[in-house]
């Protein structure tokens, strides 16, 4: 049994225990504790340690998904998680621009301890004032002539979004590596 | 009512004076942000919050999920001293940092006494 470790990250709300929830097939693994921060407004409950869960891919493959939380007081666990990770997708809530730039910094924070391949994950287009693709990569620092990592929509309630993500994602890391296994 | 921050700090300083080789405390939220400390210097209350509530939400994970029951404390023993992580009610969490040298006897009791005050001054 291989096992590729994946690692969702991205700003508060951005979807990444949803996105965890929609494809595991075992109950996850959460640590959600009731937010008492300016997280509070947006939602009740926060991830303050890691999300778990788990995908069977195929007979010999199996996927785990690890979530971080939102907030850099919590970087310590983005450490811990994305030095083990094959591959990780930062999602990015597309209709909130304030938080795009706490984005970017995150993407350094991973940058600067892996080399492992990433997708962006666009949540929330469907909302009002949700940026386009175009302006969001450059917003994330991606200006003409940088690489890009692949960038898709993603509705992370949506089981079908969420597995062609991953999917995505499997698929650049296997043409990066020449393998499943980076 | 609203919490009575001056006390739960002097209780916190009290407890981390008045016990042998306590090397600082704090009380935090289950979300992982300070509200009262009496730290080490050089240790970020901010850090050592956000740790704290991450331990103690894996470590009552596990006692759900691995059939250990309610979670007493989280106990983390290292080469230089004691960390202790105990749920004070359900908006916070007790974490203790001890020396080495430290009784553990002693520490335990001291902890259980200092918890029954915050629960006081928490409920």
């Amino acid at each position: 049994m291989e096992i590729m470790r994946l690692v969702v990250t991205g700003p508060v709300g951005a979807g990444k225990s949803t996105f965890i929830r929609s494809v595991s097939e075992i109950e996850v693994v959460d640590t959600d504790r009731r937010a008492t921060d300016e997280v509070a407004d947006m939602k009740h409950k926060t991830t303050v340690a890691l999300d778990f869960g788990r995908l069977q891919f195929g007979p010999q493959h199996a996927l785990h998904l690890y979530g971080t939380p939102g907030q850099a007081r919590f970087d310590f666990m983005w450490d811990i998680l994305i030095r083990r990770a094959h591959a990780y997708i930062l999602l990015v809530a597309a209709h909130r621009p304030h938080e795009f730039r706490y984005a970017r910094r995150m993407l350094m924070f991973m940058e600067q301890r892996t080399q492992v391949p990433l997708l962006l994950g666009m949540t929330h287009c469907d909302l009002p004032g949700a940026w386009a693709e175009d302006n969001l990569m450059l917003a994330l620092g991606y200006v003409p002539g940088r690489p890009r990592p692949p960038v898709m929509v993603v509705n992370a309630n949506d089981r079908t979004s969420v597995a062609q993500a991953i999917i995505a994602l499997v698929q650049h890391s296997m043409a990066q590596q020449g393998s499943f296994i980076p | 009512m609203a919490l009575n921050l001056e006390k739960l700090s002097s209780v916190l300083q009290n407890f981390v004076s008045g016990t042998a080789d306590v090397q600082g405390a704090a009380l935090v939220t289950p979300d992982g942000l300070p509200l009262t400390s009496t730290l080490p210097s050089g240790m970020d209350e901010e850090r050592v919050s956000a740790m704290s509530a991450a331990m103690l939400s894996l470590g009552e994970r596990i006692g759900s999920e691995l059939a250990r029951g309610s979670i007493d404390r989280i106990f983390v023993e290292g080469d230089k001293g004691y960390g202790i992580l105990t749920s004070c009610t359900e908006d916070a969490v007790f974490l203790v940092l001890a020396d080495k040298a430290a009784k553990q006897g002693v520490l335990m009791l001291e902890i259980k006494r200092s918890l029954a005050e915050l629960k006081l001054l928490l409920a």
